[in-house]
């Protein structure tokens, strides 16, 4: 069983579409209990860093985030709370990947929204028949920074910087593989196949 | 790096002064216009245009000039010189001009600069200090005056201008290297500030660069060929793959999906699902569903009929039509919308969107604004377009951005369903004056449309009905004829 973790940031409805279309079961919780059986961790994310650390801390979701080691995935500010410090209301992140969210520069319309090309730079079952340069769908002002060992893909705006990472059993995208067409559902599946 | 080509004007001819020297003028008998167009055509994104003898008589001069070179390029203009009052800050931005540049008169006159900015918005405004030994100079360079430029830039500031040109006059034309020490300190104040002045070969661009600097203006070591402009735009590209959307748009009426002209007229064009499936595998980038009858009948937007679409569709759905509350808001993400838009009832309740953008964030929050054109002036609409509002299309564009609208979706009414182009002067000013993705809506006919509205209207995205549902244009082709224009696009 898949847990979608729901701590009231943002909507579930698309990711819990896409994986109904791929036929896995999921469930959609803040339950301590259902994450700690549950065999992979989807952490969506959207809204305000500040505000979804507040919520995880409040459903007391933290440590079991953390520590668990069955495959995750971060998505959008799901990927940003694993670093460990955001830019975004100065907000403590979960502090599983080493790195900083930073704001986009002002140079560049802000937030990006729209389609963008993922280069993938190291190869990755979670990435497995995605082809290089595929665009993937994306709505956000802040991006993570992180070690280039942790990158399986990067995106130009404004800057290069990571889109897709991995870290153990942790992966995550800065975009949303749920809207992202007929590759996004390729990553998402991929991403439910993994052991 | 922002890299802006000037072209200086005088008596309709390209020109460049030394030190803001009015007696070492160096004429470049060029034609501005074609000028412009080179410099655009190698890529630069952006132009400096200054009437010269505008700013010695301060009334501009070369205005049909500089009205001829926006007809000829569709890069981002910025013009100086004359402009000192609201008349012809009004003249210049009713043209499309996308950002007046204020000098002498922003100085001595705040009242004005005040004005501008209640009509226009802070965009629109660029300020120049001409600054010589820490002095703020005026009236094209002619005049020193005793103060200094940090305690002007600390007025400026208060004003919420963004945009400052700094030019060292003491360097601008001497193809030397410009004079950092200002230009340090004005960014620190939280200014973007344009260089502007000895930026004359490209290892002084490249330690700019490296020096993360906004931008910088290049003038003399361009016409003198110490600078390549295609090397330099190389260099300072702003990187982004960032595609521009194509966006069908499906009008909901009892159930089946319909369309008409000008708001009216409807014929049926088929079932939502479907099309949605089939719109979605064509390769559209977002679909939008506007629930059109909801606001005049007064009911709610069939929300099994969007989770209905949404079940078969993986890319982004935006939702609209009758949206009243928070409540209306909460039940059309549930159902599967990613995004929604709000269009009367933002209106009728601009706090709405506020609220809505707080509680789901501005990503989520679409206004759509429809728009009609009476006596040379956009209106807002609201009421699937039967009620015409007092509401000035430019200024209820600034407001819903303040409010926390995260995309426009503009439709020009006089348009919709006429397949005649989209508005593009109207869709100009929008992008020029807020700094959230537009979305073009009204008009889209043959394939060059979408093009004209990417390019000359700046749209983010472009939505269209009919060409699509009768199959006048496929998604398909339009995608790579865009490509083939340069524009970044999914495939």
């Amino acid at each position: 069983m898949i847990a979608i973790i729901d701590y009231n940031s943002g909507n579930v409805a698309s990711l819990a579409n896409a994986l109904k279309k791929l036929g896995y079961d999921f469930v959609i919780t803040a339950d301590k209990n259902t994450i700690k059986k549950a065999n992979k961790i989807i952490f969506p994310g959207q809204g305000r860093a500040g505000q979804a650390m507040k919520q995880l801390k409040k459903a007391g979701l933290i440590d079991i985030l953390k520590n668990n080691s069955v495959p995750f995935l971060g998505i959008c500010l799901g990927m940003q709370l694993l670093a460990e410090y955001s830019a975004e209301d100065k907000t403590v992140g979960l502090k599983i990947i080493p790195g900083q969210v930073k704001k986009f520069s002002d140079n560049i319309k802000i937030p990006q929204i729209g389609w963008n090309k993922v280069k993938l730079t190291k190869k990755s079952p979670l990435t497995k028949n995605i082809s290089n340069l595929s665009c993937f769908y994306f709505v956000h002002s802040y991006y993570l920074e992180t070690d280039k060992k942790f990158v399986l893909g990067e995106t130009d705006y404004s800057i290069t910087y990571p889109t897709i990472i991995n870290k153990g059993n942790f992966y995550a995208t800065q975009f949303h593989p749920e809207k992202s067409g007929e590759v996004g559902l390729q990553l998402l599946s991929n991403f439910c196949k993994l052991c | 790096m922002l890299i802006i080509p000037a072209i200086d004007i005088i008596n309709g001819k390209c020109v460049r002064l030394t030190r803001g020297d009015f007696t070492l003028v160096k004429k470049y008998n060029n034609d501005p216009v074609k000028i412009a167009k080179q410099f655009t055509t190698t890529g630069a994104t952006r132009l400096h245009l200054i009437d010269l003898d505008g700013a010695r008589c301060g009334k501009p001069i070369n205005f049909a000039t500089i009205k001829n070179i926006r007809k000829n390029t569709s890069a981002i203009l910025e013009v100086g010189g004359g402009i000192r009052n609201f008349q012809n800050a009004k003249k210049y931005l009713d043209l499309g001009i996308d950002k007046i540049i204020l000098g002498t008169s922003a100085i001595g006159n705040f009242q004005l600069l005040k004005k501008i900015i209640k009509n226009y918005g802070i965009q629109r405004i660029i300020i120049s200090l001409d600054i010589k030994n820490e002095k703020i100079n005026t009236n094209g360079w002619q005049n020193n005056t005793k103060i200094n430029y940090l305690s002007v830039a600390k007025k400026l500031k208060q004003l919420d201008i963004k945009e400052i040109i700094c030019t060292d006059i003491s360097r601008d034309g001497t193809l030397t290297k410009p004079n950092l020490e200002p230009i340090k300190k004005l960014q620190t104040i939280g200014f973007k500030v344009i260089i502007s002045g000895g930026v004359s070969n490209i290892t002084t661009i490249k330690n700019l660069q490296t020096k993360k600097f906004y931008g910088c203006i290049i003038g003399k070591g361009l016409y003198e060929n110490k600078i390549d402009l295609t090397d330099v735009i190389k260099l300072t590209h702003i990187k982004n793959n960032l595609t521009k959307r194509i966006i069908p748009c499906l009008d909901v009426k009892n159930g089946r999906v319909v369309k008409g002209t000008k708001f009216k007229k409807l014929l049926d064009a088929g079932d939502p699902a479907e099309l949605g499936k089939k719109y979605a595998k064509a390769g559209a980038d977002e679909l939008v569903f506007l629930d059109i009858s909801a606001t005049l009948e007064n009911r709610k937007t069939l929300a099994g009929l969007v989770a209905e679409v949404a079940k078969n569709i993986f890319i982004p759905f935006t939702v609209g039509g009758g949206v009243k509350s928070i409540r209306d808001i909460n039940i059309l993400l549930k159902a599967g919308a990613d995004r929604v838009a709000i269009n009367s009832a933002g209106v009728l309740n601009p706090e709405l969107i506020r609220q809505a953008a707080k509680k789901f964030g501005s990503q989520c929050i679409v206004v759509a604004i429809d728009a009609k054109k009476i006596d040379n002036k956009y209106y807002v609409y609201i009421n699937s377009g039967k009620t015409k509002t007092n509401l000035p299309v430019l200024g209820w564009a600034r407001r819903v951005e303040k409010m926390g609208a995260g995309e426009i979706l503009l439709t020009a009414i006089d348009r919709d369903g006429t397949k005649a182009g989209f508005a593009n002067d109207l869709l100009r000013q929008i992008t020029a004056t807020v700094n959230i993705p537009v979305i073009a809506s009204g008009g889209g006919g043959k394939i060059i449309d979408f093009k004209k509205a990417l390019e000359f209207g700046r749209a983010d995205a472009v939505l269209a009905a009919s060409v699509f549902h009768y199959n006048k244009i496929s998604i398909d082709k339009l995608k790579k004829y865009l490509i083939k224009n340069k524009f970044n696009s999914r495939t």
